[in-house]
């Protein structure tokens, strides 16, 4: 048993090389764009240049003439020959107003980027210069831009067939019945009467979100033999190919979506079902050739990556011994048109309004959403999906809660942090296991907060401001079915295939389509120590549906949960029958948990000298399966499904320690301290990377990346000219901790991580900057973090 | 965009606003000004080329003429549509005021660009907008000089633009005379 242990230890945990970093660095990564079929046309879109207008004619006669152009498609192409994109499959179980839209925009052009007309040519470049030639004749409709005004009577109506711009709405807390959410609130509203602090704000957070570093991608080839076959940079292409099957209405056998092997980066923007797939596919039917859209960085910061934008009213009421007793909020976010698939936009600000308790023991909540139309992009999920804005209005009002009853906020965090897990919180959101305390102390060990106070008091009479700001947040660790299938229509199980081949090398599929996370190697690692042979004796495969078992895709954390767990089981399946066939070959009789698989050998453990190289017994059960246990024949390949019967988290805490320059109210970051449960690790500086990813992107989000539109709905932010990202001057050094609980329901203890995490970073970093400032009584409610909002606020303390 | 600033032209106010409304002057006056005709009194049509950083546009639009106070002020209205690069709406405000033999024009642009123009940035857009506004006043004084009586001869700028453009009409020999009667008097003055 000793000996399994070692053998895991060698793996599990290790800091081992990514294996997909060689081919990454030396230019050999194969990406969408490097994909090239013979005859292979160019698509170039033409989107709107205005934020609502209704599409009077579209002229194509001089870019049809220019030579190389093949076609220009228009939205009565997708009208009259293609169903809307409003199919079941991409369609959350949840009560909305769905609007009806097509590929192409049809009638109206409803944001500013909504694609009107496709141009095919030869070659990109005349499609491009044939783009330019479209005319589209417009006439402006007046533009609606505000959540809150769009939700008012008399508004500009967003779309014809939802009057009122009201995408969704939603109480989620209370019960079930209109009665018992009027109780709730009722009581909820006493205990505001009573209680002895409140703290009210209206928080905004602007339109943010993620930038991957590729942009998307479709390939779509059609041929009488095979079909279709879409290549699409996607994080879910199961799904995906049920979406094109649907709305294209093409046989079923006659589909395969393959996501390319290696992808810059989805963190969300890759995993909605997107408008241009449609399009390249219903092109690559009609042409009878393979078509191919790349998406412009320029499309990409229209269309895409636009996420938060949300304004939350949020109450809190505590006791003057700092015990929180209910927290009240009024939601209301920004969708934008809606006109994505699976998340419509409002997937995110729902499951933002659901993690809002965070980890705190609220007595009552009452917690209430709407989502409105706007004539700006669709909300695409974003990493910190939905909760960005939710955590940052918990934590900042936290943190006026503990200045008002006169406690360090780190203490009463920890004096309201659910001590035992399991836990359901007032939204109903399950927290399956871990120890919030654990992880909190942990982080605490990081800062002498008295000697901090001390040299705080110190620095401020010589005039210099330093401040700590604390934040939490427990995260999902994958999505259970019993959460996803009403978010997102879809299943939440892991699925994996693991096949072992006659050389001892072990081949595993899986139905996900990672963008860069480093699958191929925790799953390597998994395996090898799962059989005791190498990780280069691994092979991965995800992302084709013609080859790998069904999957929802890349989201939520699910790899470490679900995929993981899924591949663990198979291996364990084959590990059953490896050691049967092997006692039944040595005369012995034995169960699996007798043997040890180390090192390239399985070896019984009460006697070692009865033992087989792996590579030997794997090659006799697949190529001579004579002379087998009754019951057993050949082959070794198993696919095993992992569900979790309930939700699974993870949790993290931050502190960071700031310094403000009272003059220019510059804010400089001096230290970043986390401290995680992460379940049990498969490799280090994977789970290391995610958490500096996740703490750079909260940054970036938080301080310098905006869209931004005009009064009249014109996006100013359509390159990285304008929208600024962090950059390696702007990070500061981090120092990541653990103190990590395994969690019990996942075979390894391990968790999903980093999805979720960038939420924490604009609660900590603006509870220092307001620590900092504490003198001059300065409260932040709005994000971006900019120097010139907070020296204003700094001038008007002063006077 | 917003451009406020005001120029003195040295011309009567008649004059000027007259100049202003007449759309054949205003064709050789506005820099890249391909086409521009009157299509009811008050209306005008144009075609106007115009590079804004790396962006070349051509603007296909319309204004019309509002408000119209002769000669104290009108305002002028107009959008237009430069294909791909983007589009843009304009209005402006201008008020004529009399100062001594001259005029004192003061207009206020406020302009909306949208599509791909609108996108390169406000402070690109003004920096555009100054330009051409003060190349319009460039070739636009010495153009309602040309137009009748010729003015007063202690103006060597408008002597030099007046040579430089080339839609310039008429009596050049009555320019070159007092160009060089200006510079005698002048090296008169610098040698005394």
């Amino acid at each position: 048993m000793e000996q399994q242990l070692k053998a895991n230890k060698q793996w599990m945990g290790a800091r081992m090389e990514r294996k997909e970093d060689l081919r990454l660095v030396t230019g050999q990564g194969k990406y969408l764009a490097d994909i090239v079929l013979p005859g292979m046309l160019h698509a170039v879109f033409v989107r709107s240049e205005y934020a609502h207008a209704k599409i009077l004619g579209i002229d194509t006669s001089a870019a049809l003439e220019l030579p190389g152009v093949i076609a220009v498609l228009t939205g009565e192409d997708f009208r009259t020959e293609v169903k809307s994109m409003r199919q079941p499959v991409l369609l959350p179980n949840l009560p909305a107003a769905y609007p009806e839209y097509y590929a192409l925009a049809v009638d109206k052009v409803k944001y500013h980027g909504d694609p009107v007309a496709v141009v095919i040519a030869r070659d990109k470049y005349t499609a491009e210069d044939a783009a330019e030639l479209v005319m589209v004749d417009y006439e402006e409709l007046p533009v609606i831009l505000d959540a809150e005004a769009a939700l008012e009577p008399g508004a500009p109506q967003v779309h014809d067939d939802q009057p009122g711009n009201e995408m969704f709405a939603m109480t989620f807390t209370g019960g079930a019945t209109e009665e018992e959410q009027r109780a709730n609130e009722a009581a909820v509203e006493q205990i505001f009467k009573t209680a002895d602090v409140v703290v009210s704000n209206r928080f905004r957070v602007h339109r943010t979100g993620i930038t991957p570093m590729e942009p998307r991608g479709v390939l779509c080839d059609w041929t009488m033999a095979d079909g279709l076959t879409a290549w699409i940079t996607t994080q879910r292409p199961h799904i995906d190919r049920l979406a094109l099957i649907d709305i294209l209405d093409i046989p079923g056998e006659k589909v395969r979506v393959i996501a390319p092997r290696d992808q810059g980066g989805g963190f969300g923007v890759k995993a909605p079902f997107f408008r241009e797939n449609v399009v390249i596919a219903h092109a690559a039917r009609k042409l009878g050739k393979p078509v191919r859209w790349i998406e412009s960085r320029y499309e990409s910061l229209m269309s895409v990556g636009q996420e938060r934008d949300q304004v939350n009213t949020l109450d809190v009421a505590a006791t003057k011994e700092g015990k929180l007793l209910a927290i009240r909020n009024r939601g209301v976010a920004n969708n934008g048109t809606g006109q994505t698939g699976v998340y419509w936009g409002f997937v995110m600000p729902f499951l933002g309004q659901v993690e809002m308790p965070n980890v705190y023991t609220w007595e009552k909540g009452d917690i209430k959403l709407r989502v409105a139309s706007t004539n700006k992009a669709c909300l695409t999920p974003s990493r910190a999906f939905g909760h960005f804005p939710t955590r940052f209005a918990v934590e900042r009002s936290i943190d006026m809660v503990a200045r008002k009853v006169g406690m360090e906020p780190a203490v009463l965090r920890r004096k309201n942090m659910v001590p035992q897990l399991p836990y359901t919180t007032v939204t109903g959101e399950y927290y399956d296991s871990g120890d919030f305390l654990k992880v909190w102390d942990n982080l605490l060990t990081h800062i002498d907060l008295p000697a901090f106070r001390r040299e705080q008091a110190a620095l401020r009479e010589q005039g210099r401001y330093i401040g700590i700001g604390f934040a939490c947040g427990a995260e999902l660790s994958g999505v259970a079915s019993e959460l996803l299938v009403p978010m997102e229509n879809q299943p939440g199980y892991g699925a994996a295939t693991v096949r072992v081949d006659p050389r001892g090398k072990v081949l595993i599929f899986g139905g996900d389509a990672p963008g860069g996370q480093g699958h191929e190697t925790t799953v390597a690692q998994v395996v090898a120590s799962t059989f005791g042979i190498d990780p280069k004796d691994s092979v991965v495969t995800t992302g084709d549906t013609g080859a790998t078992p069904f999957g929802a895709g890349t989201i939520g954390a699910r790899a470490g949960s679900y995929f993981v767990s899924a591949v663990h089981k198979a291996c364990a399946d084959l590990k059953e029958k490896i050691t049967h066939v092997l006692a039944h070959d040595l005369g012995i009789r034995a169960t699996v948990e007798e043997f040890s698989f180390i090192n390239g050998e399985v070896i019984y453990l009460r006697d070692p000298s009865k033992k087989k190289p792996f590579r030997e017994i794997v090659e006799r059960i697949i190529m001579f399966p004579v002379n087998l246990p009754e019951g057993e024949v050949g082959g070794l390949e198993a696919t095993a499904f992992f569900e979790a019967a309930k939700p699974m988290i993870c949790f993290n805490g931050d502190f960071c320690v700031v310094e403000v320059d009272i003059k220019t109210a510059e804010f400089k970051i001096k230290r970043w301290v986390t401290s995680e449960d992460v379940g049990n690790v498969i490799n280090q500086n994977i789970v290391d990377g995610q958490m500096h990813g996740a703490i750079v992107q909260g940054l970036s989000n938080a301080v310098y990346e905006e869209f931004i539109y005009n009064e009249q709905g014109q996006q100013l932010t359509a390159d990285f000219e304008n929208y600024k990202l962090a950059t390696a001057a702007d990070v500061p050094d981090i120092e990541l901790s653990y103190a990590s609980t395994p969690c019990p329901h996942t075979p390894l203890g391990t968790r999903g991580i980093g999805e979720g995490r960038p939420s924490s970073v604009p609660g900590a970093l603006s509870n220092a900057i307001c620590d900092a400032l504490a003198p001059f009584g300065i409260e932040i409610t709005e994000l971006p973090l900019r120097p010139s909002s907070l020296w204003t606020k700094i001038k008007a303390a002063q006077g | 965009m917003e451009l406020k600033q005001q120029i003195r032209i040295n011309a009567p106010r008649a004059r000027v606003f007259a100049a202003l409304n007449d759309p054949a002057l205003l064709l050789q006056a506005i820099p890249g000004c391909e086409a521009l005709t009157e299509q009811e009194p008050g209306k005008f049509e144009a075609t106007v080329a115009a590079k804004v950083g790396p962006l070349s546009a051509k603007f296909k639009g319309h204004m019309q003429v509002e408000d119209l106070n002769p000669p104290a002020s009108y305002t002028l209205v107009g959008e237009g549509k430069a294909g791909p690069a983007g589009h843009a709406k304009v209005r402006a405000s201008v008020r004529l005021e009399e100062d001594g033999a001259g005029t004192l024009l003061h207009y206020e642009v406020k302009a909306d660009v949208g599509g791909k123009l609108g996108q390169l940035g406000g402070s690109l857009i003004d920096r555009t907008a100054q330009k051409l506004a003060g190349e319009f006043f460039q070739r636009f004084e010495p153009l309602i000089a040309l137009d009748g009586d010729a003015p007063a001869a202690d103006t060597p700028t408008a002597t030099a633009v007046a040579a430089a453009t080339p839609a310039a009409k008429q009596t050049w020999g009555a320019w070159y005379f007092m160009a060089a009667v200006a510079l005698a008097l002048a090296a008169w003055v610098l040698l005394r």
